[in-house]
């Protein structure tokens, strides 16, 4: 029995017989799955096909594609640790405070590493040596914050959705208690030209990076072992345990890999906005979980995909770009955009129920 | 089937909305403003005053704001409103650093960049900034302080976390001219970060670790809402004086009631009128002042008749 499809098995199957009977998917059954298993993908092309239609020379522009695409990088890469940690049946309200924590920590180290005092503005001479070492903070302080979540999520017993919160406000404490509550201003300028607004054959790097990030988590997500226990973790942790997977060691490593994401995406913003932004990233845990969600991962676990996660980022950012360029109020923007996550899920689930038959 | 009926009419469904919005304007004739955060008695005054104007200029109005004063939510509005190529953007930028790049592509791509209320460290490619001279209004509520209290007491500075440029002069202003007073002892800043309910209990703590505090300067207007909170809380309204940036319609309605005894007043209605002045005089190829200052008002109690003249008017069509 091919084990990687098994989720994709279960998921268009209408009775476990037939699936018995013909395990091979015809092509659109596992393209249909692949692009998220849903109408979520169907929505975002009629979003952007109806924006366009409405502003072509504004919303169809190179710039402005390219822009959304660079507003969705960061967002992506924190999605991707999210969908993991959700597919295992866990939560993560940590993400933006560890981005913020692995931030401060990174852009100390590689002020510090160039030689420059405290107050400084602007960037610093620092070269790549600086600019790795700071990766290697970010990331490592991402995955230590990680794995204090895995093991109280795992050993501890407590409710992942306690800790994340309790880690939350720990991480952003500690981020202000580093920083004294001012922003560090001076980051490499190696970063923020070259990665930050640095292209690779015309792509943006933040975009190549992110879309790797993706395409290296989704190929782990569906196509290994690794993959496959989380999902069984997320589906039913006492079975997993019993069938002998290393339920704590999955957990811990679950979460880890959230924090490391954070971490990747702490450096990310340093080259994005050229500065820590420490009052910022507020509300990018529920962006992160509403992403996960609209793309068609089960809040229970065990169901998931990378593909619908990429969709489900981009939404919220195609309408928030599509509504400034119509020039709708803002109020009414926020009511539009509340409406179409419930709309979107809505439509999601009724067509899960109607081939469940 | 049915499902693809119900796929056809949801897509007929978005497109019908989103051809019968607003109409595309011309992209040389159009004015976009950024505000620095959604749902903010002084922004919702600032816009305003700049509908008003734009109105009567006859220029077209757009007004966009992000979901909190944060460089991350800011930035993809900026992008947005940059898309759209208007003629000149007055933009609230939220972070002196950060924004420098998304307004410099802005400035690229041909729009004219005006900055209001807050500024960045870049400004060589900004048309005009239009300010308010901060660290005069904390020197002129220090002032207002000093009147209140007689010359000598506990002072305390609900603020912002530093980061914030506005905010940050207006505590330095204001500590730098308690220095004139030898008898007013200053405990120094406490951060309540847009939060009234964090302000009530920055304040409530304070009293118990200083029981003969004699005075509260609160920086902005939600610092003050949750600072007269906290006296409340703590039976100390009237005892404790204080003196609060921003004429919201709490801060007017609390001097009225005597909770608040001082109100250092901006002019948001004034910055967003001088923001279109200035779009249109942009447009019109006519010489702009790269720094337009507005000015403050000190409002003391009892003199309702200033208060209500500078109270922030959020409600406008």
């Amino acid at each position: 029995m091919n084990w990687s499809k098994s989720a994709a098995v279960r998921e268009s199957c209408a009775t476990p017989d037939a699936c018995a009977t013909d395990p091979q998917q015809t092509l659109y059954e596992r393209l249909h799955h692949f692009a998220g298993g849903g109408w979520i993908l169907i929505l975002l092309l009629v979003l952007v096909a109806g924006f366009w239609i409405a502003r072509p020379a504004q919303f169809g522009s190179t710039y402005n594609l390219t822009m959304l695409a660079v507003n969705a990088a960061i967002l992506l890469v924190l999605s991707v640790g999210q969908t993991y940690v959700i597919v295992s049946a866990g939560i993560d309200l940590s993400v933006g405070a560890v981005l913020v924590f692995s931030s401060v920590a990174s852009a100390q180290t590689m002020l510090w590493l160039s030689g420059e005092p405290a107050g400084t503005f602007g960037t610093t001479s620092g070269g790549w040596g600086v600019i790795a070492a700071g990766l290697l903070v970010a990331v490592a302080s991402g995955a230590a914050w990680g794995a204090l979540n895995g093991a109280l999520v795992a050993l501890v017993r407590i409710p992942a959705l306690i800790v994340t919160l309790g880690s939350l406000g720990m991480a952003l404490g500690l981020a202000q208690v580093l920083t004294g509550g001012v922003d560090v201003r001076a980051v490499p300028d190696l970063l923020v030209t070259q990665v930050g607004n640095g292209t690779l054959l015309g792509i943006p790097m933040l975009v190549v990076i992110a879309a790797l990030v993706a395409i290296v988590a989704a190929i782990a997500l569906h196509l290994t072992r690794f993959g496959l226990q989380v999902f069984a973790v997320g589906s039913n942790a006492e079975a997993a345990r019993r069938s002998g997977i290393r339920l704590r060691r999955r957990i811990v490593s679950v979460y880890m890999l959230s924090g490391m994401l954070a971490g990747l995406a702490a450096m990310m913003s340093i080259a994005r906005f050229s500065t820590t932004t420490i009052n910022g990233h507020a509300m990018d845990n529920l962006s992160t979980i509403s992403a996960v969600v609209l793309g068609g991962t089960s809040l229970f676990g065990g169901v998931g995909t990378m593909m619908g996660t990429v969709i489900g980022v981009f939404i919220p950012i195609v309408l928030l770009n599509g509504f400034v360029i119509l020039g709708i109020p803002p109020f009414w923007q926020t009511v539009a955009m509340g409406a179409v996550l419930i709309l979107a899920v809505w439509i999601d689930q009724i067509k899960r129920r109607v081939r469940q038959g | 089937m049915r499902n693809t009926r119900h796929a056809y009419r949801m897509a007929a469904t978005v497109a019908a909305v989103l051809l019968t919005a607003t109409p595309a304007f011309a992209a040389d004739q159009s004015v976009a403003l950024v505000l620095g955060v959604k749902g903010s008695p002084f922004y919702q005054a600032l816009a305003c005053g700049a509908k008003a104007k734009a109105r009567e200029l006859g220029l077209q109005l757009t007004v966009s704001a992000p979901d909190q004063f944060a460089a991350d939510s800011q930035i993809p509005v900026v992008n947005a409103v940059a898309a759209t190529r208007p003629a000149v953007a007055a933009v609230v930028p939220t972070d002196t650093q950060a924004l420098i790049e998304p307004l410099r592509q802005l400035h690229q791509r041909g729009t004219r960049v005006i900055t209001v209320d807050q500024t960045i460290n870049d400004t060589s490619f900004v048309a005009s900034r239009i300010q308010t001279d901060n660290e005069a209004g904390g020197r002129l509520a220090a002032d207002a302080m000093n009147t209140l209290l007689g010359g000598k007491g506990k002072v305390l500075t609900i603020t912002q976390p530093p980061g914030s440029a506005a905010q940050d002069a207006r505590e330095a202003g204001f500590r730098a001219e308690l220095k004139r007073f030898p008898g007013i002892v200053y405990l120094g800043p406490q951060y309540q970060s847009d939060d009234p309910q964090k302000a009530a209990e920055i304040v409530t703590s304070t009293l118990s670790a200083h029981p003969d505090l004699a005075g509260i300067f609160a920086t902005n207007d939600q610092g003050a809402i949750g600072t007269v909170t906290g006296l409340r809380q703590a039976g100390g309204i009237g005892r404790v004086k204080v003196v609060a940036y921003d004429a919201a319609t709490a801060e007017v309605n609390a001097l009225k009631n005597g909770s608040i005894q001082t109100l250092i007043a901006q002019t948001p209605k004034e910055e967003g009128e001088a923001a279109m002045q200035a779009a249109a005089a942009m447009m019109q190829g006519k010489p702009v002042d790269k720094v337009i200052l507005t000015h403050i008002v000190t409002i003391k109690a009892g003199d309702t008749a200033t208060a209500d003249r500078y109270e922030y008017q959020g409600n406008c069509p």
